[in-house]
């Protein structure tokens, strides 16, 4: 039996397509976010049938997530992001007990105890601390994302980024960078003022294992800074923003069984 | 109800009897009464106030407060424009600098709440607080507060607190026959209203004989049970009931309101027949559980009682913006739901600005979903 996720996200939409008894996905898709939901979904549901080698008529049921989960017109249900992220990490780390996802428009914190979710903390209300904060540092500093976890590597002495708000943010990064400092060490200034803005979300009750999701997670070297400033260590989901799609599909496997 | 206010206040104005406008339930309302004046709440509850408040009060202030004092600017509070007395109560300090602003060109008796809950000195000066605004009233209007004015007024009170409890008794059913949100417009901006009594007593044979209002959690036919929620922090006051839809339209029904436009200020009854009803009187409002009182310790009893009572599945608290007192000690509040009453709890900060209605709907979502997940019900999504 076949269940379809499909994660609406903020910047980007995701289809995983999962069997009940598989632990990889028989197929995924993404691309950049656009205004017709309905379209880029039937779209990238096209291109993960092809993959897949299956037709539309092969999927049991289909589950939507993210933000525009309400415009998914082939869903059978909405479930929330957070529901959504934890089926899809605890299935790919079975004891998981805290969950940091940064994604294109949010980042937030989920607290799981054996029985799946306990809590969850967020980050909604400014754009520092989420992805779209560092697609803007990326453009600033002319590195490309996935690079700047390399670039800051390179760093001798961090830039200290202060301000809370992106927009402020982006103006400190001009100063610093018309102030001599190096494009690495602003890197890893950025890096690090993100990953301090996420452990904000709440480091109490933060068990281990901790899993990094979201497209952030994509960037190398985030993981690292971001188990500095939460105080613990922390992995990378495999392919962790296609977690919440992954998650969604088992939940539609789930749903069709019972 | 805001019918029968305006027809009440109207009516009054005619005859030439005063209107008191209050903005806190620490005010007792049957020293007003016991002067023939209607005491009305004047707590704004309307965004379209809030800019016109931003010209003078910082953007950075709760929105009930700015939203009141928006009505003040423009004029557009009917009942403001008909009082002849503003008690401005020291709740909090942006209330209190507030008032002083509108104290420029309105009559108002400021009113000291107490800090200490637990100090006998502060009883003492409530009751001598309580006593001034008796004098004021008396020599503005004219009028003997005598005792017995008083213990009518306290029946009076008692009668309507009692109604409203009954009414709210109705949410700790399996199966409320009515929603939180219309339990919610079942209460009167101005107190004593004969009218809103016998509504009261319509709507408790209504519900005691099990009709279920329109949209009730009983019409319901298909879907699983809804969450039972208590909620509990700041009023939501007339105008101001976003968070309340929001959380019953995703699948729940608000079966208790620990705050001051729910249960918090109806639940005690004052003895009409006390030797000195000016100080029963005070005493009732003095054990008010409010957050500007430290330490604030009896709203934990509080808690306690109305989640034996009502038997929610989950707390959420509501905290408008910039409301200190409430935000610090939303972290107690989350400790004593989770580790005392064991139950899952959710903060939503907010204005009056629909701008996050989405994502709070996310995060009530994501609540619920965890709630039912946790009492081994239906799936974790909501089937469309």
């Amino acid at each position: 039996m076949i269940g379809c996720g499909v994660d609406a996200g903020s910047r980007v939409m995701k289809v995983v397509l999962m069997g009940d008894a598989d632990d990889r996905p028989l197929a995924s898709a993404h691309a950049g976010q656009r205004p017709d939901q309905q379209a880029l979904a039937a779209e990238l549901l096209g291109q993960a049938l092809r993959a897949a080698g299956i037709g539309s008529s092969d999927i049991a049921k289909t589950v939507a997530t993210g933000y525009g989960r309400q415009l998914i017109e082939q869903a059978d249900t909405v479930v929330t992001e957070i529901t959504c992220q934890a089926r899809g990490v605890r299935s790919l780390v079975p004891g998981v007990r805290s969950i940091v996802d940064i994604g294109g428009q949010d980042s937030k914190i989920i607290f799981l105890d054996d029985r799946g979710v306990r809590d969850f903390a967020m980050n909604d209300r400014c754009a520092a601390g989420t992805g779209q904060f560092l697609e803007m540092a990326s453009a600033r500093l002319g590195i490309p994302l996935a690079e700047l976890g390399r670039a800051a590597t390179g760093s001798r002495a961090a830039s200290e980024i202060t301000s809370m708000c992106a927009v402020f943010a982006e103006t400190e990064i001009v100063s610093l960078l018309a102030a001599g400092a190096g494009p690495e060490d602003v890197a890893a200034g950025i890096l690090r003022s993100i990953a301090q803005r996420v452990a904000s979300l709440g480091t109490r009750g933060l068990e281990e294992p901790v899993v990094f999701t979201g497209g952030a997670a994509l960037i190398r070297g985030l993981d690292g800074i971001l188990s500095a400033a939460l105080g613990k260590p922390v992995t990378v989901a495999r392919d962790p923003h296609l977690t919440a799609a992954r998650g969604a599909a088992l939940l539609a496997c789930e749903l069709a069984v019972a | 109800m805001v019918d029968h206010c305006y027809d009440h206040a109207a009516a009054l104005k005619e005859q030439g009897r005063p209107v008191v406008g209050i903005m806190c339930e620490f005010t007792p309302r049957e020293v007003i009464l016991a002067a023939g004046a209607a005491p009305v709440c004047l707590c704004g509850g309307a965004r379209e106030t809030v800019a016109a408040a931003e010209a003078c009060l910082p953007a950075n202030l709760c929105p009930l407060i700015k939203s009141t004092f928006g009505h003040h600017s423009m004029g557009s509070n009917p009942f403001l424009e008909w009082a002849d007395l503003v008690v401005a109560e020291t709740t909090c300090d942006g209330k209190k600098k507030m008032f002083e602003l509108m104290a420029e060109s309105r009559p108002m008796h400021v009113l000291e709440l107490p800090q200490k809950p637990d100090d006998p000195d502060a009883f003492a000066h409530w009751l001598r607080e309580v006593g001034k605004l008796r004098s004021d009233l008396e020599g503005r209007f004219g009028v003997r507060i005598t005792d017995d004015r008083l213990r009518d007024a306290i029946r009076l009170m008692n009668r309507e607190r009692g109604l409203r409890r009954e009414l709210a008794g109705f949410m700790a059913l399996d199966a409320p026959p009515l929603t939180g949100r219309q339990l919610l417009d079942l209460k009167s901006l101005i107190s004593g209203i004969e009218a809103d009594l016998e509504q009261y007593e319509l709507a408790i044979r209504l519900y005691g004989q099990g009709a279920a209002a329109t949209g009730s959690p009983l019409d319901r036919r298909e879907g699983p049970p809804p969450v039972r929620v208590l909620m509990t922090g700041v009023p939501m006051v007339h105008g101001a009931e976003r968070v309340i839809e929001l959380v019953e339209s995703a699948g729940a029904v608000v079966v208790a309101q620990e705050n001051c436009t729910g249960l918090k200020p109806i639940l005690e009854v004052i003895d009409p027949e006390a030797p000195d009803p000016l100080r029963a009187i005070a005493e009732k409002y003095f054990h008010l559980p409010c957050s500007v009182m430290t330490a604030n310790r009896r709203r934990f009893g509080s808690l306690a009682a109305l989640a034996a009572q009502f038997r929610p599945h989950c707390v959420i608290e509501l905290v408008w913006h910039a409301c200190l007192t409430y935000d610090v000690e939303s972290h107690q509040v989350r400790r004593f739901a989770e580790d005392e009453l064991k139950l899952p709890y959710l903060k939503i900060d907010t204005d009056y600005s629909p701008s996050d209605s989405a994502r709070l709907a996310l995060r009530v979502a994501a609540l619920f979903e965890t709630v039912r997940a946790r009492a081994g019900g239906a799936g974790p999504g909501r089937t469309r």
